[in-house]
């Protein structure tokens, strides 16, 4: 019997994973609570058509090292970590069939944008949506600090946590990442 | 049907269990256990390469010819550096893979573990342990040369003008050494350079630097401590 979302809503995440242990169904509030997040974080490291497949798999390896939770951490960050790995290795694995899709990226509509005097509200929405396919133009190791900084709005500690690398290094990358996209974005007629 | 529900259905059916705790406790404590033991291990090697490095006269590399320098290198206890290094891998590795060890850059790992062997090993040196760890070593293990050994090899060349061993007799200006194969010398020391640590008494074991004059017969030109560079008394040989 799954938990109602009010029931959901009245647990903290501790007390969520301690339910959960003594009782599956409570999985499914993590698994609604985060879900949304999750989904979108997967979407932004360029993970689109398997995004929902990828976060099932991911929430399985949670349960399976809900033991290993180390109670220092915010949930979200250990999540993120977890959901992080199985980004990674789906990404791997296209790769390793040939199937990456980095390579969508649309230049065409970069030279059909309007100079930057001309902004407006579809400009703007535009340069959003040319921002994430930018990103997807720069390599992972930059994507996913720039999606986390920025997109996801985390604290480098949190980055650091989700990552699994020194504060220090999540600074440097970021630094690296943000002078990468900028040469990145020169070449197109749009400012960002 | 909602994700969180497939979810919870797919757990269900394939009977999927969370890993228990003792797994991830024993997987932390052995990694704890690892780098500890690491750095005690490499605080043992760090205390006999001292051990090793207080047994070795630098100044003599300027009066070596160059095949007896491949004999002065092998003093350096490079076994003991190979195995600092390795420890020092062992203890890196063991706490990068700890829950935390990814707060940690490499540099600093490096750092903290080097300086705790380098504390644990200059106390265990200090208190004598490096000594008779070596010791040992080179009484267990075959193919180990001890330092000892080495340093005796370097310093039994007569004809390349070094020699040692036990004193037997002091006279006006000469004394009678027993070299550590058990030949006896005649050691003329007149003119030859004495710091105040060295005292020519009978059971005395020093090093000599000079020139063989004939059979059994050696003109020193420097006479040191065995045990030491001739700034304090030498500890003998073993």
């Amino acid at each position: 019997m799954y938990p109602t979302k009010e029931i959901c809503k009245q647990l903290s995440d501790q007390e969520l994973i301690r339910k959960s242990l003594q009782e599956v169904d409570y999985f499914s509030c993590l698994y609604d609570r985060y879900e949304e997040q999750l989904l979108r974080y997967i979407k932004r490291l360029g993970v689109e058509e398997e995004a929902e497949d990828v976060l099932q798999e991911a929430f399985i390896n949670i349960w399976k090292n809900l033991y290993a939770f180390d109670q220092s951490l915010k949930l979200s960050s250990w999540l993120y970590r977890i959901v992080h790995n199985q980004v990674v290795s789906c990404i791997r694995k296209k790769k390793s069939f040939g199937k990456d899709q980095k390579d969508t990226f649309d230049e065409q509509r970069f030279a059909d944008l309007p100079d930057e005097s001309f902004l407006d509200t579809d400009v703007l929405e535009e340069k959003d949506r040319l921002t994430h396919e930018l990103l997807e133009k720069l390599p992972l190791l930059y994507k996913e600090v720039m999606v986390l900084k920025f997109l996801e709005d985390m604290s480098y500690e949190e980055i650091s946590d989700i990552l699994k690398i020194p504060e220090g290094t999540v600074a440097t990358r970021i630094n690296r990442a943000k002078k990468a996209f900028r040469k990145l974005s020169e070449q197109y007629p749009i400012a960002f | 049907m909602k994700p969180s529900e497939k979810l919870i259905q797919a757990i269900k059916e394939q009977e999927i269990k969370p890993v228990p705790r003792w797994r991830f406790t024993l997987k932390n404590s052995l990694l704890l256990g690892a780098f500890l033991l690491a750095v005690l291990l490499g605080a043992l090697a760090f205390s006999v390469i001292l051990f090793a490095v207080q047994q070795t006269d630098f100044s003599v590399v300027s009066h070596l010819a160059h095949s007896r320098l491949e004999l002065f290198l092998g003093l350096l206890p490079f076994f003991w550096i190979i195995m600092l290094i390795i420890f020092l891998i062992v203890a890196i590795y063991s706490i990068q893979y700890s829950p935390k060890g990814y707060k940690f850059t490499t540099a600093k790992l490096v750092g903290y573990s080097a300086a705790l062997s380098i504390l644990l090993g200059t106390l265990f040196f200090i208190a004598g342990g490096a000594q008779r760890l070596e010791h040992a070593f080179a009484l267990n293990v075959s193919l180990y040369e001890s330092v000892q050994e080495k340093k005796v090899q370097l310093w039994s060349m007569p004809e390349d003008g070094y020699l040692s061993g036990q004193i037997e007799e002091v006279g006006m200006g000469t004394i009678q050494l027993k070299d550590f194969q058990g030949k006896l010398w005649t050691v003329h020391h007149e003119s030859a350079f004495m710091p105040p640590s060295v005292l020519l008494e009978r059971g005395e074991q020093i090093k000599l630097m000079g020139e063989m004059t004939g059979k059994g017969e050696f003109s020193a030109q420097e006479i040191r401590p065995w045990g030491g560079f001739g700034a304090g008394r030498g500890k003998g040989r073993r």
